[in-house]
């Protein structure tokens, strides 16, 4: 079946900046956005294990699988770990790192919107808002716009 | 089994008054925030050094020891809220009772220096009967005695153990010998003149004078962790074979977070050995297994999981939990168990003995 979904802003781009996360509740639905390293992601904020807010976990790496009396230390900013049991999840996909294949916490689309409200204020203030043109604007660009979560 | 005890005063309470208690935790963590709140109430020699414990090898948890979401809003360590506790566990499972066990202070018991480690224990439990003794009529507490110095844990007990909502003894699961030898006996005396159970619990391991599992020193915090059933382990089979039951025939040995997946196969072991080698305790007049099943209690938590959910049932079985097991959240460690999520389903007379029941027997609690 196909699943239609609504979009939700979450905030905007600029206040959620790299390595940070935003915990957001949408139809009784807890959901955490984060930002790894520029790119915005969403994971379901239950933990599979014993249900714990798994979103306002630690943000951090991993050691990468090695022989034995080896540490690999990787992928920074890009695991959530739970913060009862310490699971780690990976932001990226949801799935769990110890089971990938069987266990993982729901993830949804994120994307970066340009604002309409800001780009019609930025391309021409006074004609369409009818605002005093003295005030004043910016130019807005994606980067600066909102986080849009598709639920 | 054979052995059967005629129920309480409080088990016919409790069992009179049906539903009225649905929910008892048996190890919850009150934390102090910094040494100082303690060492305040050492005595004027020892207050001078401030409290200085035992500390662990090296090794640590990559999770810490507390849950990250456990940080009181004020800041502070998690535990050392009254507000938050009651917040994320009493209220939110609407628990009738929390049996506060302490937290960060048990290795005073594994102190070189036993006379300093006596004066810890009494420093937590007068800083205990300050800030946490009346906060709150669903709290109660646990008495704290060091176990490597056992006159001095007898006049603790005596002192205080009478209060009616401090309801055991608790010492570390670390020891620098067995818990069955005579050195410990005044301890077990004590508790049962005041009619108080003695629980132990894990932390000290690899610390101080018990300084580590039989096979050899444990090289981190991972196989510390899982290392501390096989002392527990060590811990009742020392208590049943040198007769503590026999000599304390009302003692209640409550074993905190050890674990329960090994109990079934120390009581078959025992059981088969004391067939063929009965002689060489011959206080012991009934398989030991029963002795088991009559003096020692297990919390759940941290609760094994095995792939399969019914071995676990099968296991709670096998050690009779109907009569042994109580249920255990460890609020706010890294390793708890959600009281809604954290154990399987579980059939409803069972989960009714787990969840208070025993604890509600043990304890003597009634509903408020
Ligand atoms: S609830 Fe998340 S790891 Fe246990």
């Amino acid at each position: 079946m196909p699943q239609t979904t609504q979009r939700h802003t979450v905030c905007r781009a600029s206040e959620l900046p790299p390595g940070e996360r935003k915990i957001v509740e949408i139809n009784g639905r807890s959901i955490g956005v984060f930002n790894v390293h520029g790119n915005y992601h969403a994971l379901r904020n239950i933990c599979p294990h014993q249900m714990a807010p798994l979103c306002q976990g630690k943000v951090t790496g991993t050691t990468l699988p090695s022989k034995p009396n080896e540490y690999q230390w990787d992928r920074e900013g890009e695991i959530v770990r739970c913060p009862w049991h310490g699971w780690e999840f990976d932001i990226l996909t949801g799935k769990s790192v110890f089971n990938p294949h069987k266990l993982r916490v729901k993830t949804y689309k994120v994307t970066i919107e340009q604002d309409d409200a800001q780009a019609r204020s930025g391309a021409c203030p006074a004609s369409e808002s009818g605002e005093d043109p003295s005030v004043e604007t910016f130019p807005v660009s994606v980067e600066d716009g909102l986080v849009v979560l598709h639920v | 089994m054979t052995t059967t005890t005629a129920p309480t005063a409080a088990s016919a309470d409790a069992a009179d008054s049906g539903k009225q208690l649905s929910l008892i935790d048996c190890d919850v963590h009150n934390a102090f925030s910094s040494p100082d709140e303690i060492a305040r109430y050492l005595p004027k020699y020892f207050r001078q050094r401030g409290l200085s414990l035992p500390g662990r090898a090296g090794f640590s948890s990559p999770l810490g020891v507390a849950r990250a979401d456990a940080v009181p809003d004020e800041g502070g360590k998690p535990g050392s809220s009254i507000a938050k506790m009651r917040e994320q566990l009493i209220d939110a499972y609407n628990m009738d009772y929390v049996i506060l066990t302490g937290g960060g202070i048990l290795s005073c018991g594994v102190h070189a220096e036993a006379d300093y480690g006596a004066a810890v224990a009494r420093a937590y439990n007068e800083w205990f009967a300050e800030k946490w003794l009346d906060a709150d009529p669903r709290m109660l507490g646990s008495l704290l005695v060091a176990p490597n110095n056992p006159a001095e844990a007898v006049k603790e007990i005596r002192r205080i153990g009478g209060h009616e909502r401090l309801v055991q003894v608790i010492m570390t699961s670390a020891t620098r010998t067995a818990l069955g030898d005579r050195f410990y006996w005044p301890i077990y005396e004590a508790a049962c003149e005041m009619g108080m159970p003695v629980a132990v619990h894990p932390g000290a391991e690899s610390t101080g004078i018990a300084n580590t599992f039989a096979p050899g020193f444990p090289a981190s915090y991972f196989e510390w962790h899982s290392n501390l059933s096989q002392n527990y382990m060590g811990q009742v089979s020392s208590l049943i074979s040198r007769g503590v039951f026999c000599e304390f025939p009302q003692l209640k040995f409550v074993c905190i977070e050890g674990g329960i997946g090994w109990a079934p196969h120390l009581m078959w072991r025992l059981d088969k050995n004391w067939k063929s080698l009965r002689a060489t305790t011959p206080w012991l007049t009934r398989p030991p297994s029963e002795y088991l099943v009559e003096h020692i209690r297990f919390t759940t938590q941290p609760i094994e999981e095995p792939e399969k959910k019914d071995h676990l049932l099968q296991i709670l079985d096998m050690v009779h939990a109907e009569k042994t097991v109580m249920f255990s959240s460890d609020y706010p460690h890294w390793d708890n168990d959600c009281p809604v999520h954290g154990l399987p389903k579980l059939p409803e007379p069972l989960k009714q003995r787990i969840m208070w029941q025993n604890a509600a027997e043990l304890y003597n609690l009634k509903p408020r």
